[in-house]
């Protein structure tokens, strides 16, 4: 197998070398996941004249194994203008995933010449993770808004989906929609759907240990996405009174290499073939703003 | 579960989806549409299953553009057996289908985990159907009506669902016949209900809907 | 991952980045080598480095300085920290069923550009398959990762002048890197700034 090969996708070429490392030693590296809770629900509609719309939210740690890898992370993905997606799962395949999603939806909105619905974002979701039969770790909830109305949905990662009006998704998923359950009503107003997205979510943050930190809120309405980062914060670290600060030359060092990244250049003032000659009076040259500038040379000083 | 009747099918299931012991979803619509008058009844693996129901979807819409007509409910059958069959290593999908055409009226074509087509009066098919079968097997007549298949399809649930914990939730119920596909739902709380004990019901001896079950 | 051991560390400080790593080589509990650097430079002002198995540092870093390189002659100018970790991130996704046992450390300082006038120290970090995560204060990574996280966060302070972020990240590498059985064997410390870049070894316990 060449460096550079012609072969796109994935490669599987370190497979069986892991498997026998694995075996051998004690087990293979974890991936960062994002223990999570995510949410979505469907507020407005109806005869309320609240606009329809979508609320989705997302607690922002990731963890590896038994340590927080990321203290702020975006878990709500960007697909289209109109379309934000969830992830939970492997940090990596969720990311992966709904980029190439977003490239996938965006051309296919300049091939057909108009934005993309939400079911064809669903399907090419459900039908990539099917495909790969629930090896790529993608749990996500997907919500936007088109020219059918407002849609929510849940892709698990072996492919299958739902369309539910409130849903959650995540290791706090059971935590959130115990919020969910209880206080879900239908049409509800964008302020109250916000309210009790960010109470799921906090929900998850303060029950679930693979949850933590902030609130991000997204909603999406027909009249545009607002991206509400770090909605909540209720997690805020305290401000150290004192520091650990040393004291220069605390550490011992044995060899230091310093490279200058400044280009310098020394010019010396010569006359005849580069050499400095005797007896020759050297007449400085006054500069003004050089060629083409406005003031020009002046030879005369 | 897919009961045949003179006119049409009915065709009903619970409506609840598990990953292990979490429900996953609650209101599940597992009664899928294939075609205008073909709809299946997914048991088994979701994301199998809905894939393999988007593909023959896809190949129903193809049929109906090359031959200007609805694919008859024995191709669509057909159709997903031979996915069932050819993919039966990588596939838990049981299948039931049943719906409506006009050269044999209503039918009911069971496709159970490893392929295989079979065409039956009744089937009943998923995690539940094991408790149920001795029910359908003392129950079911020939020459029901509609009103008569409904209920029947209703009780059956209703006796799968209370002795299987993987299923449960509402009923979902859908009668297709040549002139209307019609959806009935039964919320949780409405569900037929048997004996239970008067503990429980709070009335003596007799099932509150015993009475109500058919033995046309 | 353990099976040759080594940490790497990257800091932020004011106006400068800061990235140091261990110099140890084993084959799990055996000492093999102890000049055996894993932050390897991409660029003036860029710097990575890749604790983990040892052949997948040397195959991977070919592999960037391949693909570096390529970059440099199709674009005609010099890869900044953010696309470099992008890069990083999709050649690990590649293998992302046989991935290499390697979590990469990025630091480095973005060249001003009329498009970006101020541009912000950058260090990113991310997992075997390319999951990137940006933090705004330091990225730990290797067989000594939970002590330098505990560490870092105790030590970290924003804003340090580049001698003062020397001491910081040194304090944190050298401290963690004594309670890892397999990390230690010297360690070194490059601090990137506008218009320098110092590196220095560290004297270290040796054992």
């Amino acid at each position: 197998m060449p460096v550079e090969g012609p072969s796109i996708g994935f490669d599987f070429s370190n497979y069986a070398r892991n498997q026998f490392l694995g075996e051998r030693m004690n087990g293979l590296p974890r991936a960062t996941s994002t223990g999570t809770t995510i949410v979505g629900l469907k507020f407005g509609g109806g005869d309320t004249g609240e606009e329809e719309g979508i609320c989705l939210g997302a607690d922002t740690r990731a963890t590896g194994g038994p340590i927080v890898a990321d203290k702020n992370c975006e878990k709500i993905h960007y697909l289209a203008p109109h379309m934000r997606c969830c992830g939970a799962g492997t940090a990596a395949d969720t990311e992966f995933v709904t980029n190439l999603i977003s490239s996938n939806l965006e051309l296919h909105a300049y091939s057909q010449g108009r934005p993309a619905r939400v079911v064809t974002a669903m399907t090419m979701l459900k039908q990539y993770l099917f495909r790969y039969q629930g090896q790529v770790g993608a749990y996500l909830v997907l919500g936007g808004v088109d020219s059918t109305g407002a849609h929510l949905f849940t892709i698990h990662a072996h492919g299958s989906t739902d369309k539910l009006p409130y849903v959650t998704m995540g290791s706090g998923s059971m935590a959130a929609m115990a919020v969910f359950e209880s206080s879900f009503k239908q049409h509800m107003t964008r302020k109250d759907a916000i309210d009790l997205v960010a109470r799921a979510i906090r929900s998850g943050i303060f029950n679930d240990l693979g949850s933590g930190s902030n609130v991000d809120v997204s909603v999406i309405t027909k009249n545009g996405t607002e991206m509400m980062r770090n909605y909540e914060t209720p997690n805020e670290r305290g401000i150290k009174s004192r520091n650990y600060k040393f004291r220069r030359g605390t550490t011992a060092w044995t060899k230091e290499s310093i490279r200058s990244l400044i280009v310098s250049e020394e010019v010396k003032m010569t006359t005849g073939a580069g050499k400095t000659q005797d007896g020759v009076l050297d007449v400085p040259v006054p500069i003004g703003k050089g060629p083409g500038g406005e003031e020009g040379m002046d030879v005369d000083a | 579960m897919a009961v045949q009747f003179d006119g049409g099918v009915v065709i009903g299931a619970d409506t609840r989806t598990t990953t292990g012991a979490y429900i996953a979803n609650r209101v599940t619509d597992k009664l899928t549409h294939i075609h205008d008058r073909i709809y299946c009844c997914r048991s088994g693996s979701a994301a199998d299953t809905q894939a393999v129901a988007d593909i023959v979807h896809q190949h129903a819409q193809v049929y109906t553009a090359i031959y200007g007509h609805a694919p008859p409910v024995a191709t669509v059958a057909a159709l997903f057996e031979k996915m069932c069959y050819e993919n039966k290593d990588q596939l838990s999908a049981g299948i039931i289908v049943g719906g409506w055409d006009p050269e044999v009226g209503g039918s009911v074509y069971n496709i159970p985990l490893g392929g295989g087509i079979f065409r039956q009066p009744w089937a009943i098919g998923g995690s539940g159907s094991t408790y149920v079968y001795g029910y359908c097997d003392a129950t079911y007549q020939e020459g029901w009506n509609e009103e008569q298949t409904l209920q029947f399809v209703k009780n059956t649930l209703a006796l799968a669902m209370s002795r299987d914990g993987s299923s449960g939730g509402c009923i979902r119920m859908c009668v297709i016949t040549k002139d209307k596909v019609e959806r009935h739902f039964i919320p949780g709380n409405e569900l037929p209900r048997f004996w239970e004990g008067k503990e429980v019901t709070g009335v003596e001896a007799v099932g509150l809907n015993a009475a109500d079950m058919v033995i046309a | 991952m353990e099976y040759n051991g080594g940490s790497v560390v990257a800091m932020i400080g004011k106006d400068c980045v800061a990235i140091a790593s261990d110099l140890r080589l084993g084959q799990q509990s055996v000492g093999v080598a102890m000049n055996f650097e894993k932050v390897f430079p991409v660029n003036d002002k860029l710097y990575y480095g890749l604790p983990g198995l040892a052949t997948d540092v040397y195959t991977l870093r070919e592999q960037l300085r391949f693909r570096v390189n390529m970059y440099r002659m199709k674009e005609e100018r010099e890869i900044t920290p953010k696309t470099f970790t992008h890069l990083l991130s999709s050649t690990l996704y590649e293998k992302r069923f046989g991935p290499y046992f390697l979590e990469p450390v990025v630091a480095g300082l973005t060249t001003p550009t009329e498009l970006e006038p101020k541009p912000k120290p950058f260090i990113s970090t991310m997992d075997t398959i390319g999951c990137i995560t940006t933090p705004k204060d330091f990225a730990v990574a290797g067989t000594a990762q939970d002590k330098l996280y505990g560490m870092a966060e105790g030590l970290w302070e924003p804003d340090l002048e580049p001698e003062d972020l020397f001491e910081t990240i040194s304090q944190t590498l050298l401290n963690a890197v004594d309670r890892d059985a397999l990390s230690g064997w010297g360690a070194i410390v490059h601090v990137i700034t506008h218009d320098k870049v110092i590196t220095r070894q560290l004297r270290s316990r040796m054992d």
